[in-house]
């Protein structure tokens, strides 16, 4: 097993797998930019390395810094968290040069996955489901509307290159395809520096669910269960729920061994996601593959009690699983929240700032994976994610009772948060009774708004605290010299 | 002692006894109100409403206090405080010389014209962060030159949303 690790990452992730090491008695490293110097996962980790200025490409993205980091320290393995390296198979292949472990899948397999065509080519090849389309990306306007008609509107354009739902278009018609192919290319290009697009058919209210994948590098490959990711904010996830309220036992059982051969036919190691989607007839149909720990893993651990970063770190050193696929079975259901400071109100506009107060719920089936304190400024160069809140209870209903419970404990002060549009989600009718597609918030949310109650209170509290903290300021005056206080005492016990 | 509150849009008129005993007597708008309080710690304050309680997190923000109940914050000013500051600020040299929001926010109106002559704190354009509406004020009396954004546009700390041409003369509205 590692002595040490360095985690190549920040925020909430960073101080997650700094726990896990922790528990196994691996000492941690941790990486940071100028601008995260009093972040939470310097503060954890038993080691800090400056990597530099706070641009991404000169820190967190810089591959030479981190192997030189990592070197420095005698890490002998390296987890990538989520985001920045964690799917860069140029980093995990110079890891592999430098003697290093890359704590996730080899460079190949990312590589692979990564190409959305070549792995939509492997999992055509080896029998799993896909969603009818194209095979290889295409530029030329003419051939792209000839697929077009041959798949059937409505078609989903999409960047060869891409993630997080850039250069994606919806098109219903033919009269508006070129324009669209043509601003999702622009967009591909701006955001990947690569803008060759494809299409494929674009299903109407699908639900998003994936299965969370581990293999060994002894060839042993299992499934941990769905997640549901349907409510999504422009193809970025905000809650997450396991189970799917949407899975039989025998579709749950069906997609997971779908999982595990497209994770074989992939040549994966570690843990890795498949995502589906599902359409209304229950038929679903791989989407991609992502080569990392997911940032909704909690949830997955909390219905199977399994931690996911320490099976990750064990795996990399070469141990096989001591799971097998009927050990797996899952308790309960699980919620997340994804916490972000930003506006609900003002497009979810990023609200960094300094956290002047942070009070974390807490209580039975609560986990917070928090990467902020009270105090810290939330830095304006990163994703503002602040935390997940996760809860875990007995029945569906019940967790999502105890997610609302917590939301409404959770006090943020001095940087907005999502969390009352994430309370209105959760109580909405559609939401209670698992409605949920992947076009939710565009149909029950669109135009949101807080209910405002209590403002009366609100105006109550903040004049009551006025005159109090006055009261409490001339009190102490007053009572100085009467006050009994043990520093004040203290002083006639000095021999 | 009475307040004038503002609570994002709204307008929140809070009268309030603080009585000897942990109580206050207080009436907002219509309503009266007896309540018990206890002051957790300077971010925390407890409050007894007879037929139920509430935990009310407080924090101090650049624009007001920040006052959050059930995982919802408020920016609250005081009405009467922000025309006490504005007519101090008047007299003080670090006065901002140019109209831009404290915090990331969005335009919700712009009150003035191209070619408007304006005083020294009159109202230019309001912006809006959370529902929280913050009227930006001229730094100086003068003339709009030029707006440089529109209701519904973004803008971040810094961004100057109006220019304004300072008068020759002195202001007189000082004075």
């Amino acid at each position: 097993m590692f002595d040490k690790i360095l985690i190549a990452n920040r925020g909430e992730i960073a101080v997650r797998i700094i726990a896990t090491c922790r528990e196994m008695g691996i000492r941690t490293v941790a990486v940071y930019s100028d601008a995260d110097a009093d972040a939470l996962h310097v503060l954890e980790a038993d080691q800090a390395v400056c990597l530099g200025p706070s641009e991404p490409a000169q820190s967190y993205l810089n591959v030479d810094k981190i192997v030189a980091a990592a070197k420095e320290t005698g890490a002998r393995a390296i987890h990538p968290g989520y985001g920045f390296l964690a799917e860069n198979p140029a980093f995990a292949q110079r890891c592999d040069e430098e003697g290093l472990v890359f704590i996730g899948p080899p460079a190949q397999a990312i590589r692979d996955l990564g190409d959305k065509t070549v792995a939509r080519r492997t999992m055509i090849e080896s029998g799993v489901p896909v969603i009818p389309g194209m095979m290889s990306p295409e530029s030329d306007p003419a051939k792209l509307a000839a697929e077009a008609d041959r798949i059937g509107y409505p078609v989903l354009i999409k960047a060869a290159a891409g993630g997080g739902g850039k250069g994606m278009r919806v098109v219903r018609s033919s009269d508006e395809f070129s324009d669209a192919c043509e601003s999702a290319k622009r967009e591909a290009h701006s955001a990947f520096g690569n803008g060759d697009i494809y299409l494929e058919k674009y299903l109407e209210q699908p639900r998003h669910v994936e299965f969370q994948i581990l293999a060994d590098t002894h060839g042993n490959v299992i499934h941990l269960l769905e997640r549901e990711c349907s409510i999504q904010r422009r193809h970025q996830k905000i809650i997450e729920e396991t189970p799917s309220p949407a899975l039989t036992p025998s579709l749950r059982e069906e997609m997971g061994e779908t999982a595990v051969s497209a994770a074989k036919a992939a040549g994966y190691v570690n843990a890795g996601t498949v995502e589906f989607l599902l359409d209304k007839d229950n038929r679903f149909y791989f989407l991609e593959v992502n080569t990392r720990l997911q940032v909704e893993h909690p949830i997955t651990e909390m219905i199977t009690g399994i931690d996911l970063v320490r099976q990750q770190i064990e795996i990399a050193a070469g141990k096989e699983l001591t799971l097998s696929q009927e050990d797996i079975t899952g308790t309960g259901h699980a919620i997340e929240c994804r916490i972000y400071a930003e506006d609900p109100l003002n497009d979810f506009y990023p609200s960094p700032g300094k956290i002047s107060y942070l009070r974390e719920p807490r209580g039975p089936g609560i986990r917070s994976d928090c990467g902020v304190y009270s105090g810290y400024t939330v830095p304006v160069e990163y994703d503002p994610i602040l935390a997940k809140l996760i809860t875990f209870a007995a029945t569906r209903q019940e967790c999502i009772q105890r997610m609302i419970r917590a939301l409404r404990d959770y006090a943020i002060l001095g940087v907005l948060t999502p969390i009352p549009f994430l309370v209105d989600i959760l109580s909405c009718e559609a939401f209670m009774k698992g409605e949920t597609y992947t076009d939710f918030i565009d149909t029950h949310f669109k135009q949101w708004e807080p209910v405002i109650k209590d403002i009366d209170v609100v105006g109550l509290a903040y004049v009551i605290d006025q005159l109090s903290n006055r009261k409490i300021r001339t009190v102490s005056t007053l009572d100085e010299a009467e006050a009994y206080s043990p520093w004040q005492t203290l002083g006639n016990f000095r021999p | 002692m009475n307040y004038n509150l503002k609570i994002g849009a709204l307008d929140l008129a809070v009268e309030c006894t603080l009585n000897d005993n942990g109580t206050v007597s207080a009436s907002v708008g219509e309503q009266n109100y007896e309540v018990r309080y206890r002051v957790i710690s300077e971010n925390q304050i407890h409050l007894d409403l007879g037929d139920s309680t509430v935990n009310v997190f407080l924090a101090d923000d650049p624009m007001g206090r920040i006052v959050n109940i059930g995982g919802i914050s408020f920016l609250v000013q005081d009405a009467d405080a922000l025309a006490q500051n504005n007519v101090r600020k008047k007299g003080r040299k670090d006065l901002p010389q140019e109209v831009t929001p404290p915090m990331p926010s969005a335009v919700v109106r712009v009150l003035v014209s191209e070619g408007d002559h304006v005083k020294k704190g009159q109202g230019v354009i309001v912006v809006s962060a959370m529902k929280m509406e913050t009227t930006l004020v001229a730094p100086f009396a003068g003339h709009v030159t030029k707006i440089n954004v529109a209701e519904g546009d973004k803008a971040m700390p810094g961004d100057v949303l109006v220019d304004i041409e300072k008068d020759e003369e002195g202001p007189a509205e000082d004075s």
